[in-house]
């Protein structure tokens, strides 16, 4: 942690500052352009169709088929492309909510798993349990909300 | 197709301005809990807790930066307390599998609470389900991973 403790001055804002506009840049970056594209796809019948084909999966999470979309994005991608999917398609609250708590556990698969990996871990072991711990969760959630 | 355009250039610069505004100042307010000692304080306060996983303190330290600031910072502090302290595999095995499950909590938490979703509901669930977890590993994992590592 750079400086020593105890210690802010205007060089803690300014680090502040950049780390937050990162963010918002690497945000940007993947949420703007994936908004486009499934704007895109909402004005033609590919979202139906692809809506229409994963409803029974998605209806375990009592969630709607084209929110698979905001699932494969974020374990493929990252959460800022989820992010981007979730707010382009019109979901309710507890819809978001759900997606937000299955996402926390899981995302952004093949660099997270890189990082595991290189501490010791099994991929398929870390695989395994994000992508259990965020069913798991999706199913509780949908009945306790 | 030049409202759909319209439509998704307002929808996205909306989404990203929403997102920002909480997202900036939380990133500032770590900034500065970090530069005021306080994440080194809070870290080293809830270190002690690893216990329960039957872990060394020291490794808690590491646990506790990676759940607040994130994963590859986590990775980091994971190699160097490793290094220092000499912890055993298993210690390092269950810090990975809490944090694969739970890390940068406030930053994804400030995304998602941007949409709407409560920050309470999101940070606690993900805390206590992570801590769920690597108790039961904690139970599982064998013991010959006790020895030792050299990273």
């Amino acid at each position: 942690m750079g400086s020593p403790p105890g210690s802010v001055s205007l060089d803690t804002l300014k680090r502040g500052l950049q780390s937050g506009l990162e963010v918002t840049w690497q945000l940007a970056r993947i949420l703007i352009p994936v908004y486009f594209i499934v704007t895109f796809f909402k004005h033609t019948p590919i979202l139906e169709i692809v809506a229409r084909l994963f409803a029974p999966l998605m209806g375990i999470f009592g969630l709607p088929g084209e929110a698979a979309l905001v699932l494969v994005l974020g374990n493929f991608v990252n959460l800022y492309a989820a992010i981007g999917a979730i707010v382009s398609l019109s979901l309710s609250l507890k819809e978001i909510t759900v997606l937000a708590i299955m996402l926390s556990f899981c995302h952004s698969l093949p660099v997270e798993t890189a990082l595991a990996k290189k501490i010791g871990l099994s991929a398929v072991n870390v695989i395994a349990v994000r992508v259990g711990l965020a069913v798991l969760s999706g199913i509780a959630f949908n009945f306790l909300l | 197709m030049l409202e759909v355009l319209k439509e998704a250039a307002v929808g996205s610069l909306l989404s990203v301005k929403q997102i920002a505004v909480i997202v900036i100042p939380i990133m500032i307010a770590m900034e500065f809990l970090k530069d005021l000692g306080v994440l080194d304080r809070i870290a080293g306060f809830f270190s002690p807790l690893v216990r329960v996983f039957g872990m060394r303190k020291e490794s808690g330290f590491p646990l506790v930066i990676g759940i607040i600031i994130g994963l590859s910072y986590g990775a980091g502090v994971i190699f160097r307390t490793a290094r220092e302290n000499r912890l055993p595999r298993r210690d390092l095995y269950l810090i990975t599998y809490f944090l694969v499950a739970a890390h940068a909590v406030f930053e994804d938490t400030a995304i998602f609470a941007a949409l709407g979703v409560s920050s309470a509901l999101l940070l606690t669930t993900r805390l206590l389900v992570a801590a769920m977890f690597t108790f039961l590993a904690s139970k599982l994992m064998r013991h010959e991973l006790e020895k030792e590592v050299n990273l």
